[in-house]
């Protein structure tokens, strides 16, 4: 597994990337023709309120890629947002004669602050919460257009809504919206493959170790959920602009299903995929009138359509496609090694890295962990035992703050970490593991070990550039043996090899203290020995090892010191041979006859 | 289920002929054509079959009597999807047409509203349903209204509560959406004229599973008369059972969907004894009769408001193309304006300036869950 | 608009000025009626969610489909009530079954997000079949008894909302019994708590979660059938019930009875007085201002312990 030669230092061969724009060349060339065809060609009224339609519901559909696609996060409210920005230019155009830039601008404003408000109170609950409190939200926005007669005009809706004097003849307006479109699809498109994006698409696969490996998974979520509702709100204004005419019933629930649907439909994650979606569902319509003649018909199989893409194409077309194609790219190999893995934790504490005081954790009245003490010493490995259902895991998801400690103290090189969340005690310098190996599945391992690189606080990564975090994730992985490799998607690895990269994960982090649970677990014989191997080459980096394990020759070789834990209670600490010896251990583990 | 299979197979029959239609008149350009916007599917797609059983009857009718400037008529069907968005489209397909010379609208409001800056811009007549009174105050001269607007069914209640049943203490009931918020101002200011400004004023969200704070407010009010515009008829079946269960009997005046053969159906007995406007009573004249005859030897069903309103609109535009012996818009829109004392099956229609064709209602009443003809309410200004 | 101020002017008053006690006494079992209704469609939701983590956003659609049974059974074909009733529930049960096998089981080991969006679809699918089978015009079902209601004193009790109350009183006791003192109720309760102690102990999972579906179909349809008198049969009365039922769920706390139930009830007086004494037209609003209010403040609910997730 760790064979020299990989290991050793190789200059990057890799095609340097050329500049971004550059390479994205062809994608400006293309959007200009279209915009320029949007701006010349002769359409009947019918075409073009079709393409208005399509063009600005897929910028609110590209809000739901981001939100849903890119971060995981559910929003059945992108209609009422979509409905904000087109009354806020509907209502300031004609009622108050108000520019319409400023319009437009300010419906994003309120879009944003609502959809950041939103996702402020509830996106620390997620999943069926936010679903519902979605819905609350677009009944509230519907009630409130219908309603408050006063400012919305209520059921009867906002006519003659302006637009700018620049764009005042249709064609260029459409020509317009298209150019907004392209440049939201390339933001979109590009997002991704930024700190936030690889930050959502973190907390969308694996939302714990994102936590754990240094994102702040509120913080990401929220602007997910921003950057979703001020989509929904620039196309609102548009497509305000586009009909001059906006009535309550345009942006209800119903809507925001539609939406929902043409994301999925085409593909959830990626803008190609979204534009796919959005063109199919306002064209499939149309074709469809037939069925439309049963009323209720038409909405029946569009509910089932819904659920055989949920399961029969989860990627939505796009991505139907994009895996069917994929069979047919070689796959680029990485030849290219970094330079050696470099760990140089921090040391601005004594001699002691990690001190644990009188630490509990109680669930309700069972005490899984309770007044433990733990003291690791700097540049070893120390590992923490004790027999199944001892606290052993319990303590590593305290330490490492998925689980708020009961009472204690915890203190990591001279930092009192105890009230942290876990992406703050990642960015103070803790790294760990998990025993049941939590990867971002979709990404490749290069991708995964760049988000570990990207850790705040790490010191090896310059000013975090793009060349450095691939260097510095591309030598963690050769570190591990894997650097052949770093291209390719989490499941085509082996159980071992996806525990390695875990590791190298942690890392490219640099961290002060590595926490390790459970890294034998499901590994065959020749496995552990190099499991052994590597992290003696760890530890003779002088990175400290909180290891947590079963197997006792593992432990009993690798560690110089143990801490054993039975019924939530430390009932063992010191020099390894000693404690494994010491007669409570040794009843602990094979019972008192 | 025999109402769904026959709407099954008409609808059907719309789905296939709408298209043969369209490229069939490509065909012969002999034809003059009338474009129509409907709800073909959507929550509305019932009423939208009878108001294109409405107009095709008129169709025929003028068809059999020669056409119009020597041409068969033929009716160029869109869909609207009941949505606003909806309509747009449905009417921008049907504005790209250079062929066709003038068009039948919505009956929702909304919509016309939403179709209306298309209609300004293309310049055509298009005859529309929708009562909201500020579609045909808004500067667009090629809106033409086949009902009565709801300033006439809120005077015509406020006349018929305040003049013939001699009550002054109004409790107003109306839901909030457009049609029902618009209906309860008219109603309130018409009352307000009569010297009997409302006790009560109090709106509704659609489709309320309960109304007891509305109807322990209208108890409470001591209102001696009540006038409500309800949209949806399950909302007014559970108001109407709450208002008696609680004990509320005060006369009852309300807009048409108090006398509609859906509400009497789901309310029953609830309903008995309360009054409604209607704009379409078969027993208000002989053309309504004549209508209401002729309706029935063709689709076996009793005709209604969505079916009236298109039929009228589908004869009195082509007397008008007639009379004008042009189809330049302009000259539609004079022709139309120049009707007077038209009889149709809503009543007599002398078209004002702003485009409305009638002005007033018939009051009708509820015997026993049969809808009988009580007064007709005409204005002149 | 030129009206907008005019409109302005005639804003929903306040109503019911004064206090008064005959008054609060109506509004309190129109409340608890309608609460009810809520509570029962919660108790569903509640059981699925036990059994699968998952939020059924088809929930509603079960009692509509149950109610329109009725009305082919009962109205259409004319057979006794009884048998009618007999025959909807059965009907629901198969439906729960289908949902089970179509909806929910092919993606049970997905993350919630697809099974929400399947849900979903679900709930449109089956309105809108409903829609093209029985069209939009709403139906009438009649009620179980003879006689509307009884006056008693100052308040008027609808005999159909009585029903539904007792009803509920008596599914309140059935589940307690039900899970805590039968075998089958004991085996739902562990797979619910805990999927793979359950199939450890020789439980058969898929047919806990399968029987699961079944009872929360019967009950989602149970709850239709018995408000549909009140409401009328119509394609909408299941997704406003279940909406309102979600929040109740919220409110009460997810993965509890008895919150299900407190939670619908205290969310049908809510929504009552609020309109009386507040708003008419903001009424549904009331419910998902207080569920906002609880989701923020709240979250785990009246009485439920908030899930932590498991490292």
């Amino acid at each position: 597994m760790s064979a020299p030669s990989q290991n050793m230092p190789m200059a990057v061969s890799a095609t340097r990337p050329k500049p971004l724009l550059l390479r994205h060349l062809p994608y400006f060339a293309g959007s200009a023709v279209i915009v320029a065809l949007a701006a010349t060609m002769q359409f009947d009224g019918y075409v073009h309120n079709i393409l208005m339609q399509a063009t600005t519901f897929a910028i609110a559909v590209f809000g739901l890629s981001v939100v849903l696609g890119l971060c995981g996060q559910i929003n059945l409210a992108q209609a009422a947002f979509f409905g904000v920005g087109a009354y806020a230019v509907g209502l300031g155009t004609s009622d108050y004669h108000l520019s319409y830039w400023l319009c437009l601008g300010g419906g994003c404003v309120i879009a944003l602050l609502a959809g950041a408000l939103l996702g402020m109170s509830t996106l620390r609950l997620g999943g069926h919460y936010l679903a519902m409190v979605t819905i609350s939200f677009q009944q509230i926005v519907t009630l409130v257009m219908i309603n408050t007669i006063w400012l919305t005009h209520g059921p009867d809706g906002v006519a003659r809504i302006g637009r700018p004097d620049l764009f005042q003849s249709s064609q260029s307006y459409l020509a317009f919206c298209v150019a907004m479109l392209a440049l939201v699809g390339y933001v979109v498109w590009h997002l991704a493959d930024t700190r936030l994006g690889r930050a959502m698409r973190a907390v969308r696969d694996n939302e714990l170790a994102a936590g754990v490996v240094g994102i702040d998974v509120f913080r990401t979520k929220v602007f997910a959920f921003a950057l979703s509702a001020v989509l929904g709100g620039l196309a609102g204004g548009l497509f305000a602009g586009g009909f001059a005419y906006v009535s309550p019933d345009q942006f209800s629930f119903a809507e925001s299903v539609v939406f929902l649907t043409m994301s999925l439909l085409g593909g959830v994650a990626s803008p190609i995929g979204s534009a796919i979606g959005t063109g199919l569902l306002i064209l499939i319509p149309e074709w469809l009138r037939f069925l439309k003649s049963v009323p209720g018909l038409y909405l029946a199989i569009y509910g089932l359509s819904v659920i055989l893409i949920v399961r029969y194409m989860p990627d939505g077309i796009w991505g139907f496609f994009r895996i069917a194609t994929e069979r047919w790219q070689a796959k680029a190999k990485v030849h290219a090694a970094g330079l050696a893995l470099q760990l140089t934790p921090a040391t601005i504490g004594g001699d002691i890295v990690l001190a644990v005081k009188g630490l509990a954790k109680h669930f309700g009245g069972l005490k899984a962990v309770d007044n433990v003490d733990i003291e690791v010493r700097r540049g070893g490995v120390h590992a923490l035992i004790g027999p199944n259902g001892s606290g052993k895991t319990t303590t590593l998801n305290v330490l490492s703050g998925l689980y708020k400690a009961t009472a204690g103290r915890v203190t990591l090189d001279g930092t009192d970490i105890t009230e942290m969340p876990p992406h703050q005690r990642a960015a103070a310098g803790l790294g760990r593991t998990f025993q049941n190996i939590r990867l971002f599945r979709s990404m490749t391992a290069l991708e995964n070990v760049v988000i570990g690189a990207e850790r705040p606080g790490n010191t090896l990564i310059g000013a975090g550039g793009d060349d450095a975090l691939v260097k510095r994730a591309m030598s963690a992985l050769a570190f591990v043996g894997l650097g052949g490799r770093a291209n390719e998607l989490i499941s085509s690895f082996s159980y071992g090899h996806q525990r390695l990269i875990e590791i190298a994960r942690a890392l490219a982090a640099n961290p002060t203290l590595l926490l390790l649970d459970e890294p034998a677990a499901g590994l065959n014989s020749s496995e552990k020995v190099e499991l052994h191997a590597l992290l003696k080459r760890i530890a003779a980096q002088g990175l400290t090892i909180l290891i947590i394990d079963h197997d006792m020759t593992l432990v009993s070789e690798a560690a110089q010191h143990i801490t054993v834990l039975n019924f939530g209670r430390r009932i063992a600490d010191g020099e390894s041979l000693a404690v494994l010896r010491h007669p409570d251990v040794v009843s602990a583990y094979l019972g008192t006859e | 289920m025999k109402l769904t299979r026959r709407d099954f197979t008409a609808g059907l029959a719309v789905g296939i002929t709408a298209p043969y239609a369209i490229r069939s008149a490509r065909a012969q350009a002999a034809t003059l054509k009338i474009g129509m916007c409907v709800p073909v599917t959507g929550p509305a797609a019932e009423q939208g079959l009878w108001a294109q059983n409405g107009a095709k009857l008129a169709l025929a009718a003028v068809n059999k009597a020669g056409g119009v400037l020597g041409k068969q008529v033929e009716l160029v069907i869109e869909d609207d999807q009941t949505t606003n968005p909806g309509i747009v489209l449905a009417f921008s397909k049907l504005a790209a047409q250079p062929d066709i010379v003038a068009f039948l609208g919505s009956i929702r409001s909304t919509q016309v509203m939403a179709m209306a800056p298309d209609v300004l811009k293309l310049g055509k007549p298009v005859m529309i349903g929708g009562t909201n009174p500020d579609l045909t105050h808004m500067g667009n001269p090629w809106l033409f209204r086949f009902r009565p607007n709801d300033s006439y069914s809120g005077r015509v209640i406020a006349d018929f509560g305040v003049n013939t049943l001699g009550k002054k203490k109004w409790a107003i009931v109306h839901s909030t959406d457009a049609f029902g918020t618009a209906g309860g101002k008219a109603l309130s200011d018409a009352l307000s004229k009569l010297g009997a400004p409302p006790v009560l004023d109090q709106g509704y969200a659609n489709q309320s599973q309960d109304f007891t704070p509305v109807v322990l407010a209208v108890k409470q009010s001591g209102a001696d008369v009540l006038g409500t515009y309800f949209t949806f008829e399950n909302d007014l079946g559970i108001f109407a059972r709450q208002l008696r269960q609680l004990g509320v009997t005060i006369p009852w005046v309300g807009s048409p969907s108090v006398v509609a053969v859906s509400s009497t159906k789901l309310a029953g007995p609830a309903l008995y004894g309360t009054f409604g406007v209607a704009d379409y009573a078969e027993e208000s004249g002989d053309a309504p009769r004549a209508f209401g005859k002729s309706y029935r030897e063709t689709y076996k069903t009793a005709p209604d408001i969505q079916s009236a309103w298109t039929y009228d609109a589908v004869t009195i535009l082509s007397a008008a193309i007639n009379k004008a012996g042009s189809t330049d818009p302009t000259k539609i829109r004079e022709a139309i304006l120049a009707l007077k004392k038209f009889p149709g099956a809503e009543g007599e229609y002398n078209f004002d300036q702003n485009g409305d064709g009638l002005h007033g209602y018939n009051v009708v009443r509820n015997e026993k869950g049969m809808i009988v003809f009580d007064k007709h309410i005409e204005f002149n200004d | 608009m030129a009206c907008g101020k005019a409109i302005n002017n005639r804003r929903p008053k306040i109503l019911l000025p004064g206090i008064s006690m005959d008054l609060a006494l109506q509004l309190l079992f129109t409340g608890i009626g309608i609460g009810a209704v809520y509570a029962l469609v919660a108790l569903g939701f509640v059981l699925i969610f036990r059994a699968t983590n998952v939020v059924n956003f088809a929930q509603g659609e079960f009692s509509m489909v149950a109610a329109y049974l009725m009305v082919v059974f009962a109205v259409d074909l004319g057979w006794p009530y009884w048998l009618s009733f007999l025959l909807a529930l059965a009907g629901m049960a198969l439906l729960g079954a289908i949902f089970n096998l179509g909806v929910y089981y092919p993606l049970r080991h997905r993350s919630f997000l697809p099974v929400i969006i399947a849900t979903i679809g679900a709930s449109i699918l089956l309105s809108n079949s409903v829609l093209a089978i029985y069209g939009p015009q709403p139906q009438v079902l009649e009620g179980w008894f003879e006689t509307p209601g009884i006056q008693l004193g100052p308040v008027y009790l609808d005999s159909q909302y009585l029903l539904i109350i007792a009803v509920t009183i008596v599914l309140v006791i059935f589940n307690y019994w039900f899970f805590e003192h039968t075998m089958l109720g004991k085996k739902l309760q562990a797979t619910s708590q805990d999927k793979e102690m359950a199939s450890l102990l020789g439980i058969s999972v898929s047919t806990m979660i399968m029987i699961t579906f079944i009872y929360s179909a019967v009950l989602g349809g149970l709850a239709g059938i018995l408000v549909a008198p009140v409401l009328f049969v119509s394609i909408q009365m299941g997704s406003t019930i279940a909406l309102k039922a979600f929040a109740a769920t919220i409110i009460g706390g997810f993965g509890d009875v008895t919150g299900a139930i407190i939670g619908g009830l205290a969310l049908g007086i809510i929504e009552t007085f609020g309109a009386a004494y507040i708003s008419v037209p903001y009424k549904d609003g009331f419910a998902f201002l207080v569920l906002v209010a609880f989701l923020v403040f709240r979250p785990q609910g009246i009485f439920g312990e908030r899930v932590a997730e498991k490292a």
